[in-house]
């Protein structure tokens, strides 16, 4: 049963593709119909308690279960996507529509997949899926080359990352002669090193953190309903996801909690860096997800995985809402510059229901957001309070960028604007439900929230001192106020002068580049230079030396060599002179020589025996 | 029965030389697809339970008693399914629409006659019946090549033929030295499986070994001894190169599998990590050729290289050990290696019959002058993208049930290798995501505008196949029940 939970979407997805035809209504119709019966199903799973297996062969068993954590993910995906996908069918380009919604389909059922897999098997195969439907979603405007190279790259950099989980497959399967999560808590010594290792690359891959955070700004050339549906539920969640749902395993190795925290504290310190020199909405998004990522990094390190998921809600409420909100708003200027948007009077509805994200971004209490930003900080002051601290940084440096965020695209603009382009009606509808989401988290703040939450998914949660909340509430008006400054004096910070070179995260993309990808074509040009120059000259060279041996005459070799070599450079002789003659038409000279060869063979065998 | 699946398309393929020529292709796919029915009938009546005899649907007819060679046809699993997959790749490449260049009756009659040698090198259990298969196997192809190929077509099929009639000359000196040491002398396949005549002779077993992965590594074909398989393919006619990817280079692995791991497993298991090394230097070597190449078919071809090199990485771990040492990890090498090929026949198949289609519509296989066909050729670009991912070892699709297979078995036998190994899939996903791109995205060239999209039969038969390789890929159950009969025997399982 638990398997429809992926099926549904995923069998959806080509039905639309082929039943649904090109009018929005009925593609709206539909997706939010499947993605509502998903939703449902998801809840039903959760309460139900549902499992499923289905045997390859004796050794491959794909598996399915939810645990507490699983069960959140699995009703969160859905829950993102409705909105997101609803938003699509009234928004994108008519042209491709179809296909696109598919898509998204598509995804939401691989990044079920994903989250209810209870084997290592199963998980690699949503795993890559939702790889390959990031690919086709980020290529989806294809006829611009850029697009599908955007793609190419999204999906071969995190194929980097899959290796790591091939990797674990292997070293569990060796260990445990299963692919079980069940089992992997038997594993020790270097495979269990080797398990963690994977699944830690493959989970920082997929979630865009250093050094593969740079995929994140290529795959800004697909939709904007790609984006946000990438960015909150599935894709780069998989990542944190996946450590949330494997963190008793990964904790067994005394250096995964370290390393996953140094790896979240840069990518948010650095990402948080980034964002904020961004002259442009989407990609300042793009960038602010690596840093939101790192954080739940940071605080499944830390050891609290619960915490974790609590921020990948509500980061997946806040993010969705300002994509979308940004996707209107780069309707109406043409463009994602910021410096040419201020659409407070434009597009007055949709700059509120913005301002629920952008302030869910910032951590401004008390919506949901900052509590859980709490959490993470409070998560890393057990870790250290220089931990905790530099994560204050970093909670200034988001309240600095959404600031700069949303001011930019929705604050007051000084001259006269033009009307909006089109009445967003829908569109704003669906940015409202992701906002209501965004206020309603900010329950978490009420006093049984906290047992709540540890009774009824058994999350273990920090407890928040009063220096830690002062000292980010102070962190958060210095960012908000830095953000106001950027905005409204220097607009296009970041797009040019000095800091443009900063911009494409510091540099790193260049790094890889001149790393990785120029020397890999390289070797791969002089690779092929050598197969053609050296391999296949010495193949020729001894062809030819074989032609002149046919050439002055076998006979002589004859008195030289006698027994089986004899045998086989007469054959090779005739072989090579009887084909070319095949060319002359002289086929039968070739029959002719089988049945001498057979002759020859038996006499052969016949002298053995 | 066996014998009828070679014995029909062999007298089809005299017979259609009398059939009128425009009826030829219809009366052709019918001959074709009897053996494929055939075979699965041969699948449904296969025993895979415990303690069913290894070989099946054995047929035995004495031929040259005094040397012990007779008319032996017989199956396991594994020749099974890839015989069953060969048949199937037959009948789409005949029922395919090509160029035949005003001679539609030999055309169809070399294709026959290429079925039925094919299928008799798997179905075969006489070794000396296998080497006279196989050779006339490469008659068969030599004139495809030579006579329905484009460019350079009598050249590359010259070398073709050259090149790998010296692996089988190869092939025979190991086959002669391997039954002389048998006694009485037999060609029997399941007689040399059960005595293991080399076992304890080092170096006798050690030439030996050496003339058999000469002579069926050229075919498979492994780094170095690939070079003749990019011209052979360029200047093939599309269906031709599909069975030279799809059933041909199958005989190299197949030919391991079936001869010197079974027969002298001791000797096999002695070099099997030098073996395992040649196969990670075929998956990377020819993943990194493949990138670099500018030209839609030779990219392709050399690809081949490294997805055979992933079904030898199996075959070599899971003859790493004799016995029943690391068997669990072992059998699903194997198992691995065999769905590899099985799945490459399927996907390498399409991706040559799709490149068919380019030489057909543009005369040019430089991917360069492509661009934007998804524009005018979206069921064109529909299936290359399936056959690319398949291709790229994506889940859901049969390419990652073989790839994973091999990899977590190899892992337990030789972690190195196959850690390494995982590279080549990273650098195919690169290379045919920027194949893709070139051909199908991005603008489209003036030149190209009238491209015309896949035709009605065309369609079909590539949606045949891929339907295969997403059921392989979703529910393989049915091919690895097969495939793990035989295998558990190989690696000396329960």
């Amino acid at each position: 049963m638990l398997w429809l939970l992926a099926l549904i979407p995923i069998l959806a997805a080509p039905a639309v593709f082929l039943r649904a035809g090109e009018r929005r209504a009925t593609l709206g119709i539909a997706a939010a119909g499947v993605l509502a019966a998903t939703l449902a199903l998801a809840i039903w799973a959760a309460l139900g308690g549902w499992s499923g297996q289905l045997a390859w062969s004796g050794a491959l068993r794909l598996q399915v279960g939810l645990t507490d954590f699983s069960a959140v993910m699995a009703i969160l995906v859905p829950a993102v996507a409705l909105p997101v996908v609803v938003y699509a069918t009234a928004h994108e380009d008519s042209q491709g529509l179809k296909r696109l919604i598919a898509l998204l389909l598509l995804f939401v059922g691989a990044m079920e997949l994903l989250v209810i897999a209870a084997d290592l098997l199963t998980l690699l195969i949503g795993w890559e899926l939702v790889g390959a439907c990031s690919w086709a979603l980020i290529s989806h405007r294809w006829r611009d080359a850029d697009n599908p190279a955007a793609g190419r790259y999204a999906f071969v950099a995190t194929r980097l990352g899959d290796l790591g989980l091939f990797l674990a497959a292997m070293a569990a399967f060796t260990g445990t002669r299963s692919f079980a999560f069940a089992g992997l808590g038997q594993l020790d010594g270097p495979l269990q090193q080797l398990l963690v290792f994977g699944v830690l690359l493959s989970a920082a891959a997929k979630s865009g953190q250093v050094p593969f955070a740079p995929w994140l700004f290529r795959a800004m050339a697909g939709p904007t309903s790609v984006s946000a549906l990438l960015h909150a539920a599935t894709m780069v969640a998989a990542g944190a996801y996946l450590l949330i749902r494997l963190h008793p395993v990964l904790d067994s190795a005394a250096w995964f909690g370290p390393v996953t925290i140094g790896i979240g504290l840069v990518t948010a310190l650095a990402g948080g860096t980034v964002t904020l020199l961004q002259p442009h909405a989407k990609k300042l998004l793009a960038a602010s997800t690596s840093a939101q990522y790192g954080l739940m990094f940071v605080a499944v390190g830390a050891g609290y995985p619960g915490v974790a998921l609590a921020h990948m809600v509500s980061h997946a409420a806040f993010k969705a809402l300002l994509f979308l909100g940004a996707g209107i708003a780069g309707e109406q200027a043409g463009s994602f510059e910021l410096s040419r948007m201020r659409f407070a009077r434009t597009l007055p509805y949709v700059t509120v229901l913005s301002a629920a994200g952008a302030l869910a971004l910032a951590g401004v209490p008390p919506l949901g957001a900052a509590w859980t930003k709490e959490a993470v900080i409070a998560a890393a002051a057990h870790a250290g309070p220089a931990l905790a601290i530099a994560l204050m940084l970093a909670g200034g440096l988001s309240a600095a960028y959404a600031m700069r965020f949303q001011y930019s695209v929705f604050g007051p603009g000084d001259e006269a604007e033009d009307d909006a382009k089109s009445s967003y009606r829908l569109e704003t509808v669906m940015l409202a439900l992701l906002a209501v989401a965004c206020v309603v988290l900010g329950a978490l703040w009420l006093p049984g929230a906290r047992g709540a939450l540890e009774q009824g998914f058994g999350a273990n949660l920090p407890l928040f001192k009063p220096w830690e909340t002062i000292g980010s509430l102070i962190a958060l008006a210095a960012g908000l106020y830095a953000g106001l400054l950027v905005a409204r004096h220097d607009p296009a910070l970041g797009g040019d002068g000095a800091l443009a070179a900063s911009d494409d995260w510091l540099g790193l993309p260049v790094a890889i580049h001149r790393l990785v990808v120029a020397p890999t074509s390289q070797l791969a040009q002089y690779s092929a230079r050598f197969d053609d120059h050296v391999i296949d000259y010495t193949v020729g060279r001894i062809a030819a030396a074989a032609t002149a041996i046919a050439q002055t005459g076998w006979h002589f070799l004859e008195r030289l060599a006698d027994g089986l070599p004899e045998g086989s450079a007469r054959w090779v002789a005739l072989g090579g002179e009887d084909s070319r003659r095949l060319q002359t038409g002289l086929s039968h000279h070739y029959f002719a020589l089988i049945a001498i060869g057979v002759v020859v063979l038996t006499l052969i065998l016949l002298a053995g025996s | 029965m066996l014998t009828l699946t070679i014995l029909v398309p062999l007298i089809g393929a005299l017979a259609i030389l009398y059939v009128n020529e425009d009826r030829c292709r219809k009366v052709a796919c019918v001959l074709g697809a009897i053996p494929l029915l055939l075979l699965i009938i041969a699948w449904i009546g296969f025993d895979t339970g415990a303690g069913a005899p290894v070989f099946q649907w054995v047929e035995s007819y004495p031929w040259i008693p005094s040397l012990g060679v007779g008319w032996r046809m017989g199956v396991d699993g594994i020749a099974l399914a890839i015989a069953t997959m060969s048949a199937l790749l037959f009948v789409a490449t005949i029922a395919w629409p090509a160029e035949t260049q005003g001679r539609p009756r030999q055309y169809y009659a070399w294709f026959l006659f290429l079925e039925a040698v094919s299928l008799g090198v798997f179905l075969t259990l006489d070794l000396l019946l296998f080497y006279v298969f196989f050779d006339l196997s490469l008659v068969g192809l030599f004139f495809l090549i030579g006579r329905w190929g484009h460019g350079d077509a009598q050249r590359a099929a010259l070398k073709f033929f050259v090149y790998t009639f010296a692996g089988s000359l190869a092939m025979l000196l190991a086959i002669i030295a391997l039954v002389l040491t048998t006694d009485p002398v037999t060609f029997d396949m399941r007689e040399l499986i059960a005595r293991q005549p080399l076992a304890g002779m080092d170096v006798r077993g050690a030439l030996v070994l050496l003339g058999f992965v000469i002579g069926l590594g050229i075919k498979t074909p492994f780094v170095p001894l690939h070079t003749w398989l990019p011209p052979a393919h360029v200047d093939a006619p599309g269906p031709a190169s599909a069975i030279l990817a799809g059933v041909l280079l199958k005989m190299g692995t197949y030919g391991l599998i079936r001869i010197p791991f079974s027969m002298m497993s001791a000797t096999f298991a002695r070099y099997a990590f030098a073996l395992g090394i040649v196969a990670v230097v075929s998956i990377l070597w020819g993943a990194l050729v493949a990138m670099a190449q500018r030209d839609l078919k030779r990219r392709i071809a050399y690809t081949s290289v490294n997805h055979m090199g992933y079904s030898l990485l199996g075959i070599a771990a899971a003859g790493a050990l004799v016995g029943g040492g690391e068997q669990a990890a072992r059998q699903m090498a194997l198992t691995g290696a065999t769905v590899e090929m099985v799945a490459h026949g399927l996907i390498t198949g399409s991706l040559f019959l799709i490149c068919g289609v380019f030489w057909q519509r543009g005369r040019e296989y430089d991917l360069q002058t492509y661009g934007g066909l998804a524009q005018v050729a979206p069921r064109l670009t529909g299936f290359a993208v399936l056959a690319s991912f398949a291709s790229l070892g994506l889940p859901g699709l049969a390419g990652f049930v073989a790839e994973l297979q091999i990899f977590v078995g190899t892992f337990g036998v030789y972690p190195w290798l196959a850690a390494i190994g995982l590279v080549g899939i990273l650098i195919t996903a690169a290379l045919f995501l920027q194949m893709l791109q070139q051909l199908f995205f991005g603008e489209l060239p003036a030149r190209w505008s009238d491209f015309s999209d896949l035709g009605r039969v065309e369609t079909r038969l590539l949606a045949v196949l891929a339907v295969l390789v997403v059921v392989i890929g979703i529910y393989p159950v049915w091919l690895l029940t097969l495939i793990n009969s035989t295998t558990a025997v190989l690696t000396g399982g329960p």
